[in-house]
């Protein structure tokens, strides 16, 4: 409780702030606030709880997810500093944002009450909502907040028929332990409540919004998007299957299935023959969501690990992707793969840094990537969907293609004109691609950050 | 401490420093990792014991949350593979020393790279670290070809990668699903992988996936159509690499995954068979027909692996220790054939077989080298190659005398194009080009020499390699179900 209250007042504080002139404050207040956030939850403080008993909490699971969500705030943060670029004002706007936008998060990987999840739902969507918009003088960007809006509101409105069906089958709203009433009604609440949460993280067939999204909206605030809602919305729908899955429906394995299949063919396909790589990024988004969710087969309460393993390993390779499609972007005007070619001519350090995670998303040994996809395939093997790991990984081999036209590009052509960017974001970037093979030759160092 | 590890940790830490070693020191730096791999592993097969199942190893938890257990060692299988790698790289790296242009220190370090994950994949003990490596060499050979080479090199590579990564997502299945099947039995080594007898549709599962992923890594017949534009268009060092070592690590991994598969291989036999012979001999006539070099070298290479994937299938004493024979002596002769290729390519600017005609007149030396590897290549008594051919053709015998008459074949078509491109290359109109005497390089001499003096050795004494292959055979055959 006290990291939402300290996360709240400071990004409101930070939102006054654009109105003094003192901009330097704001980035290190906001990473403050994220540290006070992140060691209150770690260190499991119940200061303020009382007050919201049954309607979240930071235990077990929810603790996990909070700390990968602030860990990746954290990681993203020193990146804002390039929005000093831009103004005094938008700075504030979008710091404060972004910061609120992690207490929606916050409250969706920790809910025990529908109105709770509803709540938190809600404040990251329409901080994303305002984010996607952030570039106003840009006609993507404004279709990209719009199309955002319309759909995410529709989800919103889908998922809240959801939680209604579900009150009106269980006579509560709260997640754990309901009576059910009426086990027709129940079920179709779990379709509904589902698709809800699949539209959020972008699972096929909700994912339509992703790729046009992911492109019109800055490249820096697309990272927040990419990361952070992903890791809210698999924590939202692994609290929901944690309390409720000895009373799920058997066909949840299948109608998990079938999203998975869905999100992988649909993600590659669509992947396969884009030449913008922020949009190429989107569809594989999908296809990274399609083996996120296979980590909810097999469901129990040990295997988030699995489930927060493949996050962070997305989020990492994630970040390194969108930041060395941002400076990129910056400096040819276009994220068009031809703006890619010759990279390792004019900066190898972002070259290397840009395979390194690219590798890690197509899934080679030794990278994050790979574990990750090794536990959750492993998973769906053990309760005897061999048919579902083939095809994916034979879908999988697409993904080797796109991802590799990328490297393919950044080692042709010769890159006459240098361009350099701060040591600081080089040092940052490194970090995080050593940090992808360190998970991969070591996945237990997970286990020994998150203290699971 | 002996350990093998130590064999992917020394080419590890040069390349490490290779990497930032900058063009003066990385070469250096690059021939120092090769030879001081190939002097341990040396030393490691000095102090072994040919009737010692499994020796220098070492096992750990690696990833308890499925049990995955790192597991290196050396046995039988692995010596002479292993023997390979480090002579191969080594001459690769010395072979990079003769172009005009220095390399960069990365160059050198992808090679160290290539060169740990080799001596990985050939020590690893059990299914789980043997994927590890087997996609790991991928990834610093895709670097190699794609940075330096000819011009069509991109997408020449690029089709190799995606073919490879097909069939090692294959693999990855069917070891996911041998893992699930096995449970708790962790698959420590291929003991315990060997000791499960799995039903029919099981192995049915695996067989097919194992084909097409060693298939395409080898590659055998239908799965070949990558190889023959790559071959010609990386740069000769790491076609060396290419050529005789990662087409070896496709019919090791035969070797290693056949034996679970046992009964359903018995009964496919006769199309497995069918389907290497008919390679063996497509391989052959098509590098009859070739007027390329490396297109000509690269078929040849289809034919013999061809052969010794065949020889794997048959599963007999005489075929696998016929084949892991000539696992060696191929990789030996290729290595010899792609640099003499590749210094006539940089005499006469032209990698067509004709364009040196006569160059024997004033190269004697030069084409002294060429015969005895071309006369090794296509397995004449008392050189290596016949030992290897001998011993195959005679395992594939005992199980039908047909395989044997139509895969001896190949041994015919193979006089028969090799001594067309020998004839053609060497004697002939002299051209222009070939009348000057080129004096050759030093490094590539040695290379030439050492390979044909080896080729010779090692079909004088083939027994003492041969014995590694068998006892090794005869120890894993024990495990299986009966």
């Amino acid at each position: 409780m006290l990291a939402i209250i300290t996360l709240t007042i400071i990004s409101i504080f930070i939102l006054f702030l654009g109105f003094s002139k003192n901009r330097g404050m704001i980035l290190p207040l906001g990473i403050l606030a994220l540290a006070v956030a992140l060691w209150s939850i770690a260190s499991g403080n119940t200061f303020w709880n009382e007050y919201l008993t049954n309607m979240i909490s930071f235990e077990g699971n929810s603790k996990y997810f909070s700390i990968l969500l602030i860990i990746i705030a954290l990681a993203i943060f020193p990146f804002f500093h390039e929005l000093i670029k831009r103004g005094n004002e938008e700075l504030a706007d979008f710091i404060g944002i972004i910061l609120l936008s992690i207490v929606g998060g916050l409250l969706m990987v920790s809910y025990q009450h529908m109105m709770t999840l509803f709540l938190g739902i809600e404040i990251l969507s329409i901080a994303m909502y305002v984010l996607a918009g952030a570039n106003r003088r840009s006609v993507n960007s404004n279709e990209a907040s719009l199309k955002y809006f319309i759909l995410g509101a529709l989800a919103s409105a889908i998922l809240l028929f959801g939680i209604a069906l579900y009150y009106a089958s269980t006579a509560s709203l709260s997640v754990l332990n309901p009576t059910i009433k009426n086990q027709e009604l129940y079920q179709l609440s779990i379709l509904i409540i589902m698709s809800g949460f699949a539209f959020k993280v972008a699972l096929a067939p909700f994912h339509f919004w992703a790729p046009d999204v992911y492109q019109g909206t800055p490249t820096l605030f697309t990272t927040v998007m990419a990361t952070l809602v992903k890791i809210a919305g698999f924590g939202a729908i692994f609290q929901f299957i944690q309390a409720q899955h000895s009373l799920l429906p058997n066909w949840i394995v299948w109608f998990f299935a079938l999203v998975i299949v869905t999100s992988m063919l649909i993600g590659n396909i669509f992947a396969y023959n884009q030449s913008s790589v922020k949009r190429m990024l989107a569809y594989s988004s999908v296809v990274q969501a399609g083996f996120i969710l296979m980590g909810f087969l097999n469901f129990k309460e040990e295997t988030s690990w699995m489930v927060l393993f493949y996050l962070s390993a997305y989020c990492l390779a994630s970040i390194v992707t969108f930041m060395v499609t941002y400076f990129v972007e910056e400096q040819s005007g276009t994220d068009h793969i031809h703006s890619f070619a010759g990279l390792s001519k004019s900066n190898p350090i972002l070259a290397v840094v840009m395979t390194v995670a690219l590798i890690s998303l197509a899934g080679v040994p030794l990278t994050a990537g790979f574990m990750s996809k090794l536990f959750v395939l492993k998973n769906a093997n053990n309760i005897g969907l061999t048919s579902l790991v083939v095809i994916s990984l034979i879908l999988a081999v697409v993904s080797f293609y796109y991802y590799f036209k990328v490297i393919n590009a950044m080692y042709s052509a010769s890159g006459d004109q240098k361009f350099k960017i701060p040591a600081l974001y080089q040092i940052l970037l490194v970090c995080f691609s050593v940090a992808l093979i360190l998970l991969g030759i070591a996945p237990s160092l997970l286990k020994m950050v998150l203290q699971i | 401490m002996l350990l093998a590890i130590l064999l992917i940790i020394i080419p590890l830490a040069f390349s490490l420093i290779s990497f930032v070693g900058g063009r003066k020191l990385a070469p250096i730096l690059g021939l120092t990792g090769a030879m001081a791999s190939l002097l341990y592993f040396l030393y490691l097969l000095s102090n072994y014991n040919v009737r010692h199942e499994l020796m220098y190893n070492t096992s750990m938890m690696w990833i308890p949350e499925i049990k995955g257990i790192f597991h290196v060692g050396i046995d039988g299988y692995s010596v002479i593979p292993l023997l390979l790698t480090q002579i191969v790289i080594l001459f690769s790296v010395f072979y990079s020393f003769s172009k005009s242009e220095s390399k960069s220190g990365a160059y050198y370090g992808l090679i160290g790279l290539a060169h740990a994950a080799l001596n990985g994949f050939f020590i690893a003990q059990n299914p789980i670290t043997f994927y590890l490596f087997f996609e790991l060499a991928l990834i610093p050979m895709y670097f190699l070809v794609l940075n330096w080479g000819n011009a069509d090199r991109r997408r020449a590579v690029f089709k190799f990668f995606i073919y490879t990564i097909f069939g090692s997502v294959l693999l990855l299945a069917a070891i996911i699903y041998i893992h699930a099947a096995v449970g708790a039995n962790q698959l420590l080594s291929w003991k315990e992988f060997y000791f499960n007898s799995f039903p029919m549709n099981t192995q049915l599962f695996i067989l097919v996936a194992i084909i097409i992923a060693f298939g395409i890594k080898s590659p055998l017949f239908p799965f070949h159509t990558w190889q023959a534009n790559l071959y010609s268009n990386a740069d000769k060092p790491t076609v060396i690499i290419l050529s005789a070592l990662m087409s070896k690590m496709g019919v090791f991994g035969l070797l290693r995954f056949v034996y679970p598969v046992m009964p359903a291989i018995n009964l496919y036999q006769p199309w497995i068979i069918g389907l290497c012979i008919v390679g063996i001999l497509y391989g052959a006539l098509m590098a009859w027909k070739q007027t390329d070099m490396n297109k000509l070298l690269a078929y040849s290479s289809l034919s013999h692996i061809g052969l010794i994937a065949a020889s794997i299938f048959i599963l007999n004493l005489q075929a696998i220790e016929g084949a892991l024979f000539q696992i060696f002596v191929h990789g030996l002769c290729v290595t010899g054939l792609f640099a003499l290729v590749g210094t006539l390519e940089s005499t006469t600017g032209s990698s067509s077989i004709d364009a040196s005609s006569g160059f024997a007149r004033k190269n004697p030396r030069f084409a002294t080298y060429f015969f005895i590897i071309t006369l090794a290549s296509i397995g004449l008594p008392l050189t290596a190659g016949f030992v290897g051919e001998f011993y195959m053709l005679f395992g594939l015998s005992e199980e039908s005398i047909f395989y044997a008459l139509f895969a001896g074949l190949s041994v015919i078509l193979g006089a028969v194009y090799m001594f067309r491109f020998y004839q053609n290359s060497m004697f002939g109109n002299a051209k222009e080009v070939s009348l000057q005497s080129t004096p050759l390089k030093l490094n590539e001499e040695y290379i030439f020499i050492i390979v044909s003096i080896l080729v010779i050795i090692f079909g004088f004494f083939p027994r003492m390699w041969i014995d590694f292959a068998g006892f090794s055979f005869l120890e894993y055959l024990e495990y299986l179900p009966k």
